[in-house]
């Protein structure tokens, strides 16, 4: 237990110094795991932690083995913890905030105590693939281990009562992109932007500069233009008016035609531009070797950055591991600071040694041990010693010579593998370069460019002239100066090569691969061995490299150890495919602000002010009913109605070409439509499958006016455009008019009574019959209306424009209270179509129904030259539908069977066949009988009165075929 | 697991595809009727396809009477298959829930129950209240854009190992005789007077008189070879996945309106998909699009996933034919056999499909629960619709 004092402490933080991030000044608080520490302002989580000495930060996936920094910058899964109700938070790039509350996750019952690691000593009983061979039999108990396997699985936790954050977009157009703000990319952008390019710059970090934020560049040759250091850099980027600089933003992906995103924070970009820099660096690969896990084996830039960044060592006694110049830079560095660098274990010869550093350290008296190599981490919750040993004459490790080196920290610098996976999803090749022991890329799409360490360029120097004529090319690929060929670039191998091909180091302990999955250098084998020998194989079977950090810290080592199993090459071996994101991003972010909209007709307020219980339809939300839908369906019949159907989609069509169209797309016949008629239309898709229906009215000339069903309102008019588009557009111009216009229908006996009063407009039958539409003024509004009706009684459909939407309903409103006029709703109107077996496309009809076998033949013209489904329609009529839409009663008229109850058949044994299904169906008030519409055999269906089952609850139930409406069969009603 | 050999000269059976379904079937003509002599020609790594890639949902609550019972035979197949392969597939039977947000939604879903239930399918429409039960985290309130007004429910549904499956049919096709050949791409087929004589390889020649064509998004790739046109569209359809997560979620949940469908795996990984992309293609690169659209579905019924991060994406391709239901059987050439149409659906069918088309071979005959999904069913107006239940549902 530590006490109120002793939280106070941050032994491991340094001296101030240059370069820091953090304020000193002042000082915040938080807590782990309910322990609260400090932190200054700039503070990471994981820096205030180790500054702390608090080394375990997680524990791993499947082991529950504890886990501490590894990386220090983002890319593995070691230092994942949940922040609030924030699962799997990266605490070393997330700053501090005062009273953060930040958990361990995966552990139980604590961080430090966590019962589950025992899974690691059946370990050696569940090997790579363990769980495909393993629960088996009896099978009826899988279900019980699964229950227990989920029970441990996964990292953080999801709380059931997250609130929706607040998350946005934004959308940036630029000549190039610039990926990662360290020296490279700084100086690509500022090439690019001197010849006049528009440049956004993006990098993760707080602050550019990559990795001259904490690294002090030694090898440089120092030609003039490289001894810009980072201060003078970033100077010359803020006086550069074409670079935009996004910080905290990390670029996710790269998709078709250079269509970029990118996220910071809560807000996701969606970028356009014409060229990409990928200026993304490399990332440190780990050596695995026994226990290599351990909290307190760090890779040496992540030693640095904390160094640097955050003034925090995260120990006292450090035994150096390299194969290159790095881990000479890096205990350099510390010795500067005045850490004790217990060793320096050097795979190299000491001749291949060229760091400028090494004179120094050895006067100073640390130990060098050339031609050694470390074997295991010692300690158990934290490192306690290094095990180093020889490498003998043939490269191998010789156990004889293991000797113990006392240390609280090994730093790992054994080499980097290039962060390129941007150019690769924009279909950049790479190659495996022997030189320098990296997969580099070797070509690239037109427009897309790779720079710096990405590209395999280590010295900063090269980095910086590579940068220069990087930037150039790309700004001369979008138009700025010329294209000189300067862009022939090969990674500049003159320098010492940076990476070691030894990823592993044999010995008897666990050596980890991958730390995400907890996958050892021998479940490798073991998969390889099985014969998932294929770098995909393997991947899949393995898991390796599908954690959190999607194979950045362990993939290079994945493809050196299969190529070494297989005996292939590198090259042969091959990479796995990269895909985006680049690193994990939330939910919250892609979505962006709620854009979900639910779509309002104008007059929405009044129908809840009149009681209106809403439904949603398609985008819509209308009124289902105002308290009683069979009263409303009544009123109809008996007096009137208004129903507001102003979601009904509204398509204008002008132009001489529209009557050839109309014939196409509609399976009826158009041509001969005079001018203030109305006509009813089905449309069909190729297989001649019902579309949608609704009615197309002559208006004048050249102009028509097309209601949708109001689902079908945008995929209508998308479908139209695709015609139009596609060669059947000739002098047509389609205007959606959907919400610029509203419409109500004013249904019932009484309505020509009701319209009259608020209109001059002749409304006598003789002059404005049934299927007719004229233009009029109603309540001085000019209206298009149109005599239709779903409903079977005599009807006007009122469009008017939308802004006069709730002038015009209450004015009908008004005008028909003498009549006893009431609205009524979606169910009322379905009622109503109901007892006229009017049916409704989508509901009556699915994604096989064709008009033909739907009840429309009467709409089919089969003999018109040609229109949409034709062929399908023709084959049908001439095999025979197999299927007939027809109506329905009820024996039992109190019975109303539900919507898609099956219609069956019971042989001898009772066994049922099902023979059609119930598509609509209603207690029909006028008629006081159960009705409905379903799907038969044609044997049955042609049969008035044949008598059916349908299945309810289980029960066979009696109906009968009923041929013509139930309502009104001749029509008479609606042609008063 | 399962070895190289060289390619022979000649093989009774040819199958073109390595993934689930052409392992499948080299298991069942082994196992069932001591049909050995079998090549399995993989252009790439098996596994590599569709089979490799989706979003590993098993279910049989289809629409048609004829699909749910072919479905639900790969069900039974599936309950049986990780004894059968002595190699545990995983199938983790949770639950599968597809929410109504519409009272059209409702009847569809009453529809699909009803069909389920006359073919002895446990399949069962539930209200909010038993949904929020069984999916505590799912946002039932009166949400006014997409309300949960009911779910078709059924308990059998789950999801499985996808790549177990596949790797257990190879090694036990390997077991019993059959050469699987990874990186051996077909490039041609030969037919002398309407028959198949062989195909032609990147590796060599294979004389043979029976070539099964499966290799779902590739069919129709194949299928011209012998000049056959399918009533296929080719439409790629992506998914993607979550960093892990305790896991909170049991059934599998889809919703139509909203196009999207999600899972927890056994690994504590959200796996999301939706329907499949507004345009046909070749291409595995999945797009932002997507991404975009699937994290705001998801959101709307899962409101407190908005902290939850998207670990990778990515992109099949499927061959959808016009009534979403697959096309098995024989073809007009002779000897030449597909399995294809799979569109977005056909992982579950991988046993049933490899069963009855290694008992199509074998005999000669087409098995009666397949004769629904022949090739002639296109001209015969007799198609067997389930666009209701598998356009988005898989
Ligand atoms: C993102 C996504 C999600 C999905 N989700 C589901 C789901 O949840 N449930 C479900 O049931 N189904 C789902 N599917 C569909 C399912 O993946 C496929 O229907 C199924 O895998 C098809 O299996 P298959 O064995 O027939 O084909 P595949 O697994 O695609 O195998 C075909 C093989 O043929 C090979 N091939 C192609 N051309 C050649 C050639 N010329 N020579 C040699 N080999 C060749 C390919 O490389 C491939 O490996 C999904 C599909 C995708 C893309
Ligand atoms: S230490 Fe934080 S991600 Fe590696
Ligand atoms: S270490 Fe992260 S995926 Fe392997």
């Amino acid at each position: 237990m530590r006490t109120e004092h002793d939280i106070l402490i941050t032994p491991n933080r340094l001296h101030p110094k240059g370069g820091e991030v953090i304020d000193r000044t002042t000082t915040i608080r938080f807590t782990f795991d309910g322990v609260e520490y400090t932190a200054h302002p700039g503070d990471t989580v994981a820096s205030a932690l180790t500054a702390a000495g608090v080394q375990v930060l997680s524990r791993s996936f499947k082991y529950h083995r504890p886990r501490g920094l590894l990386c220090c910058s983002g890319h593995c899964p070691n230092c994942l913890v949940q922040i609030g109700d924030e699962p799997n938070v990266r605490a070393c790039t997330r700053p501090v905030e005062a009273g953060m509350e930040v958990r361990a996750q995966n552990v139980w019952p604590s961080l430090n105590r966590d019962l589950l690691s025992l899974t690691q000593l059946g370990s050696r009983f569940m090997p790579v693939g363990f769980y495909y061979k393993t629960f088996i039999r009896p099978q009826k108990l899988w279900p019980l281990y699964e229950h227990t396997l989920r029970h441990i699985a996964g990292l953080g936790e999801v709380h059931i009562d997250t609130p929706l954050g607040e998350f946005d977009k934004q959308y940036l157009h630029t000549d190039v992109v610039v990926a990662g703000g360290g020296p490279a990319g700084i100086g690509a952008a500022l090439a690019a932007a001197e010849a006049g390019a528009q440049v956004l710059l993006f990098d993760e970090n707080p602050t550019l500069g990559g990795h001259l934020r904490f690294t002090v560049p030694m090898d440089s040759s120092s030609p003039p233009e490289a001894s810009k250091n980072l201060p003078e850099l970033l100077e010359a980027v803020n006086h550069q008016p074409n670079i935009t600089v996004f910080t905290d933003t990390s670029v996710l992906g790269w998709y078709q035609d250079h269509w970029l995103c990118a996220v910071k924070g809560t807000r996701l970009f969606k970028i356009r531009t014409k060229s990409v820099i990928v200026a993304t660096g490399a990332y440190e690969v780990p050596l695995i070797f026994d226990n290599n896990d351990l909290p307190g084996v760090m890779l040496g830039s992540a030693v640095q950055r904390l160094v640097h960044l955050f003034g925090v060592l995260p120990g006292k006694q450090v035994v150096i591991v390299t194969a290159n110049e790095d881990g000479w830079d890096v205990a350099a560095d510390l010795q500067s600071l005045g850490v004790n660098v217990g060793a320096i274990v050097e795979e190299r010869e000491s001749n291949a040694c060229s760091s400028p550093y090494r004179d120094g350290l050895i006067n100073a008296g640390v130990p060098v041990f050339y031609r050694h190599i470390i074997v295991e981490a010692l300690g158990s919750n934290a490192v306690r010693g290094a095990k180093i040993t020889r490498i003998d004459e043939h490269g191998e490790i010789s156990p004889k010579t293991t000797q113990s080196l006392h240390c609280d920290l090994i730093v790992t610098s054994m080499g980097w593998t290039p962060a390129t996976e941007l150019a690769y999803m924009a279909g950049g090749k790479s190659e495996y370069n022997e030189e320098r022991a990296e997969i580099i890329p070797v070509s690239t799409p037109p427009g897309i460019y790779v720079v710096g360490r990405a590209s395999g360029t280590h010295a900063l120097d090269s980095q910086i002239a590579e940068a220069q004529q990087i930037g150039t090319a790309a700004a001369a690929f979008v138009g700025f100066g010329e294209v000189d060929g300067l862009t022939a670039h090969s990674p500049d191998i003159s320098k010492p090569r940076r990476t070691s091909e030894r990823v592993c180091v044999p010995g008897n302990k666990k050596r980890f691969v991958c730390y995400c999955e907890d996958v050892t250098d021998e479940d490798v084998q073991t998969a390889i061995a099985e014969g998932y020998d294929s770098i995909e194989l393997l991947k899949r079977y393995s898991t390796i490299s599908m954690g959190p950090c999607q194979g950045a810290m362990c993939s290079m080592n994945t493809i050196h150890l299969c190529a070494h199993a297989n005996s292939s090459t590198i090259q042969e071996t091959g990479t796995t495919t990269a895909r985006p994101p680049t690193t994990p991003v939330t939910l919250g972010a892609l979505a962006g602000q709620n854009m979900e909209p639910v779509q309002t007709t104008p007059i929405h307020q009044w129908h809840l002010d009149h009681g209106a219980d809403m439904m949603v339809a398609g985008f819509w939300l209308r009124p289902n009913h105002y308290g009683d839908p069979a009263s409303e369906a009544m009123g109809v019949r008996e007096r009137a109605g208004l129903i507001d159907v102003s979601p009904l989609g509204k398509l204008q069509l002008t132009g001489p070409g529209v009557p050839e169209l109309l014939e196409r797309i509609y399976t009826n016949q158009w041509k001969n439509l005079p001018v203030g008629r109305v006509r009813y239309g089905v449309m069909c898709n190729d297989e001649g499958v019902v579309l949608n229906d609704g009615v197309c009215a002559h208006l004048n000339d050249e102009t028509w006016y097309m209601t949708t069903t109001s689902t079908g309102a945008t995929p209508i008019f998308e479908w139209l455009q695709w015609w139009l588009q596609s060669g059947w557009g000739e002098g047509i111009h389609l205007t959606d008019l959907t919400d610029a216009y509203s419409a109500f229908n004013l249904a019932g006996p009484q309505s020509r009574a009701v319209l009259e009063k608020l209109t001059d407009r002749n409304l006598t039958n003789k002059a404005f019959p049934y299927m007719r539409v004229r233009s009029a003024k109603v309540a001085d509004v000019p209206c298009r209306l149109l005599r239709i009706g779903f409903t079977g009684e005599l009807s006007y459909e009122v469009h008017c424009p939308s802004a006069y939407a709730l002038h015009i309903w209450e004015a009908l409103m008004d005008a028909g209270r003498e009549f006893g006029i009431a609205p009524f709703g979606v169910e009322a109107q379905r009622i109503l179509r109901l007892e006229k077996a009017h049916i409704i496309v989508g509901q009556d009809t699915d994604a096989m129904s064709d008009p033909l076998s739907a009840n429309m033949a009467w709409a089919v013209k089969l003999d018109k030259p040609d229109f949409l489904g034709k062929p399908s329609l023709m084959r049908i009529s001439t095999e025979g539908p197999k299927q007939l839409l027809v109506g329905f009663k009820m024996v039992d008229s109190d019975v109303v069977p539900d919507e898609g109850l099956q219609i069956v058949e019971p042989d001898a044994d009772g066994r049922l066949t099902i023979t059609g299904w119930v598509t609509s169906s209603r207690f029909s008030p006028t008629l006081a009988e159960a009705i409905g519409l379903c799907w038969l055999p044609p044997e049955l269906a042609s049969q008035d009165g044949a008598p059916f089952t349908i299945r309810i609850d289980g029960n066979l139930v009696e109906a009968r075929v009923h041929h013509d409406a139930f309502y009104d069969p001749d029509g008479e009603r609606l042609r008063m | 697991m399962w070895r190289s050999h060289e390619l022979k000269k000649r093989y009774d059976v040819v199958i073109i595809g390595g993934g689930a379904h052409g392992l499948a079937c080299a298991y069942y003509l082994a196992e069932e009727h001591g049909i050995t002599d079998v090549a399995i020609l993989e252009k790439s790594y098996i596994g590599a396809g569709g089979s490799g890639r989706n979003t590993a949902i098993v279910r049989s609550n289809y629409l048609t009477p004829e699909g749910v019972r072919f479905y639900d035979e790969s069900v039974k197949l599936y309950e049986q298959l990780s004894d059968d392969l002595n190699f545990n597939v995983m199938f983790s039977q949770r639950g599968h829930l597809t929410l109504a947000h519409t009272d059209g939604g409702v009847n569809t879903m009453r529809r699909r129950a009803e069909v389920n239930q006359i073919e002895g399918v446990d399949s069962r429409l539930i209200w909010p209240d038993e949904i929020k039960r069984l999916c505590p985290y799912l946002d039932v309130s009166d949400h006014p854009r997409y309300p949960i007004l009911a779910a078709l429910y059924h308990p059998p549904g789950g999801i499985i190992r996808h790549d177990a499956v596949v790797w257990g049919y190879a090694h036990q096709a390997d077991v019993r005789g059959a050469h699987i050949h990874q990186n051996t791409e077909v490039t041609g087929i030969k037919v002398k007077k309407g028959k198949v004589t062989g195909v032609e390889t990147t590796r060599g020649r294979i004389k043979t008189g029976t070539v099964l064509n499966a290799t779902a998004g590739w069919a129709s790739t194949i299928t011209t070879m012998v000049d056959i046109k399918l009533p296929l569209t080719t439409i790629p359809l992506q998914a993607c996945v979550t960093e892990p997560l305790k896991p909170f979620l049991d059934v599998v949940v889809v919703s139509g309106s909203l196009h999207v469908y999600i899972s927890q795996t056994d690994r504590g990984e959200l796996v999301m998909g939706a329907s499949v992309d507004p345009f046909s293609s070749y291409s595995m690169a999945g797009s932002l699009t997507f991404l975009e659209g699937i994290a705001g579905h998801v959101l709307e019924l899962f409101p407190a996933l908005s902290n939850v991060r998207i670990l990778r994406q990515w992109a099949g391709i499927c061959e959808m034919p016009p009534d979403y239901s697959p096309i098995m059987g024989f073809t007009p050439v002779n000897g030449f056999l597909i399995d294809v149409g799979w569109g977005t659906y056909g992982f579950k069918a991988s046993p049933i499909a490899g069963k009855t088309l290694a008992e199509l071979i074998a005999t000669d005959k087409t098995p009666d629960l397949i004769a629904p999904f022949r090739l002639s069913r296109f001209e015969e107006n007799d198609l067997v619709g389930e666009k209701g239940a598998a356009s988005v549902g898989h």
